[in-house]
């Protein structure tokens, strides 16, 4: 028998029936409308403001990488300082450039160094001083501790030598606030959360509600049954992405720096990818219940690694390969380039949109294949 | 395997089909063939395979073994002839947040049926079952029963050649489902097929072929009359007489079968061997009252599962 035969004839008007009936579907359900509108607005105020953190005093990173004791602690003794321990000097730099530092200190055995915001010269300037003046008290604490030493070397030439001992870098950052950065990461994060989850128990209840079986018993064929539901959610990604621009633009003053199309032609197609996500991993739910459940699987991993509050370069290498593969990354990606940095399609072409593309393509197919015509 | 001529104005024809679910056998060895334009009932109790059987007619299940043929295709390539056939799943599969136009519009759709064509049918269709004035309701709001006639209805829609009504009429009230027998009736004068699976003997005593499903095997195949005679059951008289036992005595020596005889009630039960023997009866007593009982089906059932 013919198990995995597609019926692979392709008709768009039935294609245009399917994502009728879905835009119905959605348009009567009014949780859906509740969640376009409110969650962009709980999202960007929870992530935009609680993870700016407290951004009145100066925020600098730490990256410790042995010794200097008397420095860490003049500078942890700054009040108003906040000091954030970082992993290694390449996420100082990343966050400095974000904007989301004002300044990295980074230390190591016989030197230190110093990343410094170009853009923002007077906290440059509080934060040099300070790591100065720490070098400084680090080096008389020194020499007192050598008191036999003492007549060996010259003070004033010790003093040139631990000056020495600090080289400043200065990166210049997007001056960005942090509502900024996340702002287009919110837009991707709350297209692909409410497509997935839609389209995952779509799928369920297609399936227990026996109209699956029906389906089956009728000239629609899977890729037809698919591309009907990716058009009909399509249309809502499109509603839903234009009020989030707008929630996240004018409602918290996201600059948008580049097309809106470009950005809604990015959301699209990871709309694309999570509807046919969602209908694959359907499959492996036997309830609406149960697809809650693959929240914590698909999704939480999707925010933590996809690169936004965070940056990749902090995530341990071995997971790192993961966020690669995973289409919020690449989304979030292209939306701040196209947001923040005014880029156009073709600057986002490769990898964004192209991984993008891929991500749909295999999971459509699969999703496609997973339509099983016979059961048992 | 090689097909007789016959087989060919079969909508259905099964040889030898088997499928199991895991050890257990659903169907096994199964053979039947349902002839075009009837109104065959395959009735059995719940469990017996019927629903499976109707899966394997749409070509959702793998079968183990047999032959079958639909609409002179075999199973395999069914697929090239679905808008020729109606299912009606157990499951009424309807979407609950559509209205009842929408649901009809959907399944019209899915099936390529032109605007101009689809609003006629639809009102046609909701007036049939007889829930025109719910138009505009959501399915989902329908009670149990309205479900179910609306599920009948986007089955329908296409005006398929065959038909597979799984349980179609279960909570559907007696008056109703007379109109949805004559409504099949005039679809088999078309020259369609409808298969309907019941486990409700008196929704088979309707049907003009009934075959009885039991454990995947086809125990007994005919019209109701038939199945009764194959039986064995006999109709049953009851007169009620002024002297029971003096009657009794008469009717036995015309060689009529006595049955029993209540003489406080002054009834007396007679076993016919046919119905001819009635007016002979008349010339020998004077009943009071009398009263004709036919057999059941069920009571046909119950001796062929006895002897099996
Ligand atoms: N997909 C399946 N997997 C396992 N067992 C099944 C499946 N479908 C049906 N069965 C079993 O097959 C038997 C016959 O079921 P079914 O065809 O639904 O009977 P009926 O419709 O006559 O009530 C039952 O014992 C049922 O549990
Ligand atoms: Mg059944």
């Amino acid at each position: 028998m013919t198990g995995m035969n597609l019926k692979v004839n392709v008709d768009l008007r039935r294609i245009g029936v399917v994502a009728l009936r879905v835009i119905r579907q959605l348009k009567r359900d009014r949780r859906t409308i509740g969640l376009i509108t409110f969650a962009p607005i709980v999202l960007m105020i929870l992530f935009g403001y609680a993870l700016s953190g407290d951004m009145s005093g100066v925020t600098l990173g730490l990256v410790d990488g042995g010794g200097h004791d008397v420095l860490k602690a003049h500078l942890g003794g700054i009040k108003d300082f906040n000091i954030l321990y970082l992993g290694s000097e390449s996420d100082a730099e990343k966050l400095v450039s974000q904007g989301r530092l004002n300044g990295a200190v980074v230390l190591e055995p016989d030197e230190v160094r110093v990343l410094l915001d170009a853009t923002s010269i007077q906290i440059s300037n509080t934060i040099l001083a300070a790591a100065q003046s720490g070098a400084r008290e680090e080096m008389a604490k020194l020499l007192e501790n050598l008191p036999g030493q003492q007549s060996q070397g010259s003070k004033s030439g010790d003093m040139s030598g631990d000056m020495n001992l600090i080289v400043t870098r200065y990166l210049f950052g997007y001056d960005l606030e942090m509502m900024d950065t996340v702002g287009p990461a919110i837009l991707g994060l709350v297209v692909f959360f409410f497509t997935f989850i839609n389209a995952s128990i779509s799928f369920i209840r297609e399936r227990s509600q026996g109209t699956l079986e029906k389906f089956m018993v009728s000239p629609l064929s899977r890729v037809e049954m698919v591309s009907g539901y990716v058009l009909g959610f399509s249309l809502f990604t499109l509603l839903q992405s234009t009020t989030t621009l707008l929630v996240v633009t004018y409602g918290f003053g996201v600059p948008m720096r580049g097309n809106p199309l470009t950005a809604l032609v990015v959301v699209l197609l990871l709309g694309a990818g999570a509807l046919v996500l969602g209908s694959f991993f359907s499959n492996f739910a036997r309830s609406e219940f149960q697809v809650v459940q693959f929240i914590p699987l698909i999704i939480t991993p999707q925010i933590v690694l996809c690169g936004v509050w965070w940056p990749l370069q902090s995530v341990p290498e071995f997971i790192r390969p993961i966020s690669y593969i995973l289409p919020l990354t690449y989304a979030g990606d292209a939306l701040r380039a196209v947001m923040l940095k005014g880029a156009g399609v073709t600057d986002i072409l490769y990898p964004d949109l192209f991984a993008l593309g891929v991500f749909f393509l295999v999971f459509f197919l699969a999703a496609t294949l997973m339509l099983r015509r016979e059961v048992g | 395997m090689a097909y007789d001529k016959s087989a060919l104005s079969l909508a259905v024809s099964a040889r030898g089909v088997d499928k199991s679910f895991g050890r257990i056998k659903v169907l096994d060895d199964l053979t039947v063939d349902i002839p075009r334009g009837v109104t065959y009932c395959l009735l059995g109790p719940n469990g017996s395979g019927k629903t499976t059987f109707i899966r394997a007619i749409v070509g959702m299940l793998k079968l183990d073994g047999g032959d079958l043929r639909v609409l002179d295709q075999p199973v395999s390539e069914v697929q090239s002839i679905y808008s020729r056939i109606g299912y009606m799943t157990q499951h009424k599969a309807l979407y609950p947040d559509l209205t009842l136009q929408e649901n009809l519009e959907f399944f019209a759709g899915l099936y390529s049926i032109e605007k101009q064509e689809r609003e006629p049918r639809i009102t046609k269709l909701l007036d049939m079952v007889n829930l025109l004035e719910h138009r505009h309701r959501l399915a989902g709001d329908l009670s149990g029963g309205m479900y179910q006639r609306l599920s009948l209805a986007c089955t329908l829609i296409h005006e398929p050649e065959l038909l597979l009504l799984d349980e179609p009429t279960v909570g559907v009230d007696p008056r109703l489902r007379q109109t949805f027998w004559n409504y099949f009736d005039r679809l088999t004068a078309e020259g369609k097929t409808v298969l309907i699976t019941t486990h409700l003997m008196d929704e088979a005593e309707k049907c003009k072929t009934v075959g009885y499903m039991r454990a995947g095997r086809m125990t007994a195949v005919g019209s109701p009359d038939e199945i009764k005679r194959l039986a064995g059951l006999k109709p049953h008289l009851e007169l009620w007489l002024k002297e029971p036992e003096k009657d009794a005595a008469r009717l036995k020596d015309a060689g009529y079968e006595i049955d029993e005889v209540d003489i406080a009630k002054g009834v007396v039960r007679i076993r016919l061997q046919s119905h001819d023997q009635i007016k002979g009866l008349l010339e020998n007593v004077a009943p009071l009252d009398m009263r004709l009982k036919e057999p059941t089906l069920e009571e046909a059932f119950l001796r062929l599962s006895e002897a099996a």
